[in-house]
């Protein structure tokens, strides 16, 4: 992709956002002035850039969007929810279109159609679409003049040309014509003429000119460039200049419509050149170039004689700019003025004059050559036009997300190569002896640590998003999905300045996305369901994001009907989920819980919202994934509030490991309560569950061998060495073999044929080398559990 | 041979169009700067004597006639060209542009050529 249409897309996305979020805002309060101006302008900004590339249905769309909103800028027209429906559509449509020319650098077929519809319903509240738009659209529209058709158009194939005119008739479009005629030294200049041809977007037509006679083998030069190339192409001007920036000597840019390929074709005589061209063509003719920049200078000494005439006063530093530009078109026409010292009625005088004389003369004014371009042309430093280094202001720079994945990794295998130097250490005393030696690498890794943590921090610093960035999908979602259901929500926000590392925030989407249709779908009533039960008319949900020392804590709260805890008891026991007894004594917040059971759903009619067969056993279980935890709280009749508890970082989990059968593995140590060792005598076994008995509470032990199907015989007079972890508030004992250290590892998730274990959550890599499997202590439990 | 080479500072909000102005100019033997509104182009023009200006007229902050009347001003007192480069093409538009001070007023999107000849016209004096 060029980098302008990577610019592009990129500076796109946040125009998008920023009118989505606009318009969402607005709709809430409509006469904020600043906030129309803010909306106007980010569409406005995008249909400019739009107009490089050769997309005119965006072009054409944005256009229209734009207007609706200058109009409701200017006060013509008040913004209703219809509108802002249709502009919000229109905005859809353009992400959807930004995201197919991100993959296939152009709009996808149908964008015409598509966009159409949008254009006639975008302007209906502005009287309707005129039959032939307006005709500063139609003028901004139609884009540059249509060139005379070169004679190198012999190159095409005439049944081709012929096709494709009788096509760009019909859609009134126009197509670029590009001769491309490498220099033949420029292989030497590291030029690759191919590689230009192949990036020329929407290319339609490519024809290779080879030289008139090829040399003779004796005298041929494999090393010089001898052919050129023809190509047509819908590509815009803009992008097609920009493209061969590099070579602009070398090639030649023609716009032809339907109709001058039809002329060419038929033989007709090109058009005439147009009034204004034959005025100036006196001045400078022949030559296309001097014909340009006679006309330049005309425009300027126009624009010179406007701004004269529109002030009484033009005086200072205004008059002497005025004066400087006289002076640049009447050098660039060969007629020197001398304008030092300028007062306004000469200077009128000198403009008149110069104006006159570029008038059409008798052939003799004689076609003075244009004053070489400034200096020699700087070479060219291709890394400059990317360097955004002369940029004014800003100081923040956008970095790709992978890049600082990739910084990531590497801060990891750095912690591993640095943990490699305590084993060394120990190796240093106990293989060869020498302790001093082995301070030594202490020492050094001590300092390495310190760097290597602060670089981490670093990094993970650069990684942190505000929580906003999760939340900013919600204002859209809450207002598409509470009107569907007929109910009138309001979303308060806090605290989205939170940060947390992007993975987490990331992963937080979908659950949250959930937890919050679940509210809009079963929490919250309609309207007329609130007034009864004294409320006010308009529900509440609340977000809310604060930071408690490592972990972020989100909440999702409404102020709905709550969950009735009898009722769902009742559910639990129909469905089998627990027992009589259970009926009767479940506290109400246990009750409540029960709604994270797999197979429990609460809602007696499935909706099309959040009835997809994600239930909330599925948002319990992707939070813990993420090593966090979610909790519910519920008042009948006044609302649910869902707590999800979140590690701040996901990218540096701290392990404990533990060895079972010779074979380390790692277990959070967010889990792990303490570390026992009990004789193997006071192992107790309950109904076919061993057991053992600390400080009063019996503690289920369960063998980590036997649940990972792993052959091992402990020494029957050894003690036995227990962990003991807490899972939902249960504490449960592992057998294991052998307690290590605790580490600080970058978990790695599992991939390849391994993603179907799901009794590991990840991979790490120790400081000797070996892999350290990470345990999901979840499905290990239930592993176990089948294993008995 | 840096110093040869003429000062433009392209002001426009779309990063996009700033990019392409950029190239175009660089390439036709400019050094370029950039300003993001109005308000960092004048700020740009305390402390940089440039040669050219090459301005938006839709802007944030501070939209591009402001910002030319700011120019003109006893503030920075600039007499250099200046272009302005608009999306729109209505009447009274242009008139708006030269009344405030600039130089010549074209619509987007400006010929690449073109853009090169009239900044290159303008500038002749400084290179030469």
């Amino acid at each position: 992709m060029n980098p302008l249409l990577a610019q592009f897309l990129a500076e796109a996305a946040d125009l998008l956002s920023q009118v989505d979020e606009g318009l969402l805002e607005l709709e809430r309060d409509p006469s904020d002035p600043e906030l129309v101006n803010e909306v106007f302008r980010a569409a406005h900004t995008f249909k400019g850039s739009s107009g490089l590339f050769d997309f005119p249905e965006l072009t054409r769309l944005t256009h229209a969007a734009e207007d609706l909103l200058d109009a409701v800028r200017s006060g013509k027209l008040s913004l209703d929810s219809g509108m802002t429906d249709d502009l919000l559509a229109a905005f859809d449509l353009i992400r959807g279109w930004l995201a197919h020319v991100t993959t296939h650098e152009r709009l996808p077929a149908t964008a015409g159609p598509a966009g159409q519809s949008l254009i006639v319903k975008l302007r209906g509240p502005l009287g309707g679409e005129q039959a032939t738009v307006n005709p500063d659209v139609a003028a901004a529209l139609a884009g540059p003049v249509i060139d005379r058709a070169p004679d190198w158009l012999a190159l095409f194939d005439p049944e081709w040309l012929e096709k494709t005119a009788t096509w760009l008739s019909s859609t009134s479009a126009t197509m670029r014509f590009v001769r491309f005629t490498p220099d033949q030294g420029c292989f030497f200049r590291a030029e690759d003429p191919l590689h230009l041809v192949s990036q020329v977007p929407a290319l339609a037509k490519l024809d290779l000119i080879q030289p008139f006679e090829w040399p003779p083998a004796e005298e041929y030069d494999e090393y010089a460039c001898l052919i050129g190339f023809a190509l047509a192409t819908r590509a815009a001007r803009g992008e097609l200049d920009y493209l061969f920036r590099y070579v602009p000597d070398q090639i030649e840019i023609v716009e032809l419509n339907g109709d001058a390929i039809h002329r060419y074709v038929a033989g007709e005589e090109p058009p005439q050149p147009r009034a204004d061209e034959a005025v100036v063509a006196a001045v400078a003719q022949s030559h296309t170039e001097n014909l340009e920049l006679a006309r330049d200078a005309h425009a300027i000494l126009a624009a010179a004689q406007r701004s004269l005439a529109l002030e009484g006063s033009v005086s200072g530093v205004r008059l002497s700019a005025v004066a400087r530009s006289v002076a640049a078109a009447a050098a660039a026409l060969g007629v020197p003025v001398d304008t030092a010292d300028p007062d306004v009625e000469t200077l009128k005088a000198q403009v008149a004059n110069l104006l006159t004389e570029v008038r059409p003369t008798p052939a003799d004014a004689p076609p003075t050559p244009p004053p070489p371009p400034p200096a020699e042309r700087a070479p060219v430093d291709r890394g400059r036009a990317d360097d955004p280094g002369g940029q004014v202001g800003t100081r923040i720079l956008k970095v790709d997300q992978e890049k600082v994945d990739h910084l990531m990794e590497l801060v990891g295998e750095l912690n591993v190569a640095k943990n490699g130097l305590t084993f060394l250490a120990d190796a240093a005393e106990e293989e060869f002896g020498s302790r001093v030696l082995s301070r030594r690498i202490k020492d050094q890794y001590s300092g390495l640590h310190r760097i290597a943590e602060e670089l981490q921090a670093a990094v993970m610093d650069v990684r942190m998003l505000p929580l906003s960035v999760a939340f900013s999908r919600f204002p859209r979602l809450i207002r598409d999905l509470s009107r569907r259901l007929g109910k009138t929500v309001e979303l308060v926000t806090e605290g989205e300045d939170t940060m947390a590392d992007k993975d987490v925030i990331e992963a937080l989407g979908d659950p949250l996305v959930h937890l919050v249709r679940n509210s809009l779908d079963h929490g919250i009533e309609t309207s007329a369901d609130r007034e009864v039960a004294g409320k006010p008319p308009a529900a509440r949900i609340t977000l809310t994001a604060v930071a408690d020392g490592d972990a972020v804590i989100v909440e999702i709260a409404d102020d709905g009907r709550g969950i009735d805890p009898a009722k769902v008891k009742h559910k639990a026991y129909e469905k089998g989920l627990i027992s009589e007894e259970e009926l009767e004594t479940l506290t109400d917040s246990d009750a409540v819980d029960l709604v994270f059971r797999p197979g429990f759903s609460t809602a007696d009619q499935v909706s099309d919202l959040s009835g997809r067969g994600v239930g909330m056993d599925a948002v319990r279980a992707s939070v813990e994934k993420l090593g966090g935890a979610v909790t519910m709280r519920s008042q009948l009749g006044r609302g649910t509030s869902t707590r999800l508890r979140l590690p701040l970082s996901m990218a540096v989990t701290q392990v404990m490991v533990v060895s079972v059968a010779g074979q380390r593995f790692g277990i959070p140590v967010d889990l792990v309560v303490e570390t026992v060792r009990v004789p193997s005598a006071e192992l107790g076994r309950v109904l076919h569950q061993d057991v053992v008995v600390l400080r009063g509470e019996v503690v289920p032990v369960i063998d980590l061998a036997r649940a990972l199907d792993m052959p091992w015989t402990p020494d029957p007079a050894a003690d036995r060495a227990i962990l003991i972890v807490s899972m939902h508030g249960q504490r449960v004992g592992l057998l294991v073999e052998q307690f290590h250290r605790e580490v600080d590892v970058i978990l790695k998730p599992m991939e390849g044929l391994l993603a179907y274990a799901d009794e590991f959550s990840g991979t790490a890599l120790l400081g000797d080398g070996l892999v350290l499997l990470v345990l999901n202590m979840k499905e290990v439990l239930s592993l176990a559990a089948r294993a008995q | 041979m840096t110093d040869k080479r003429p000062k433009v500072l392209v002001v426009d909000d779309a990063a996009t169009v700033r990019l392409y102005h950029r190239t175009l100019l660089d390439n036709a033997g400019f050094e370029v700067a950039e300003a993001a509104n109005g308000l960092e182009a004048v700020e740009a023009a305390l402390s940089t004597a440039f040669d050219l200006f090459v301005i938006d007229v839709n802007m944030p902050k501070m939209d591009g006639y402001a910002c030319v009347e700011t120019l003109r001003s006893e503030t920075v007192g600039t007499p250099a060209p200046v272009l302005m480069i608009s999306t729109e093409d209505r009447p009274g538009d242009a008139d708006r542009a030269y009344a405030a001070g600039a130089n010549l007023y074209l619509v987007k999107p400006v010929d690449a050529e073109r853009l090169a000849r009239v900044a290159r016209m303008l500038t002749a004096g400084i290179a030469a």
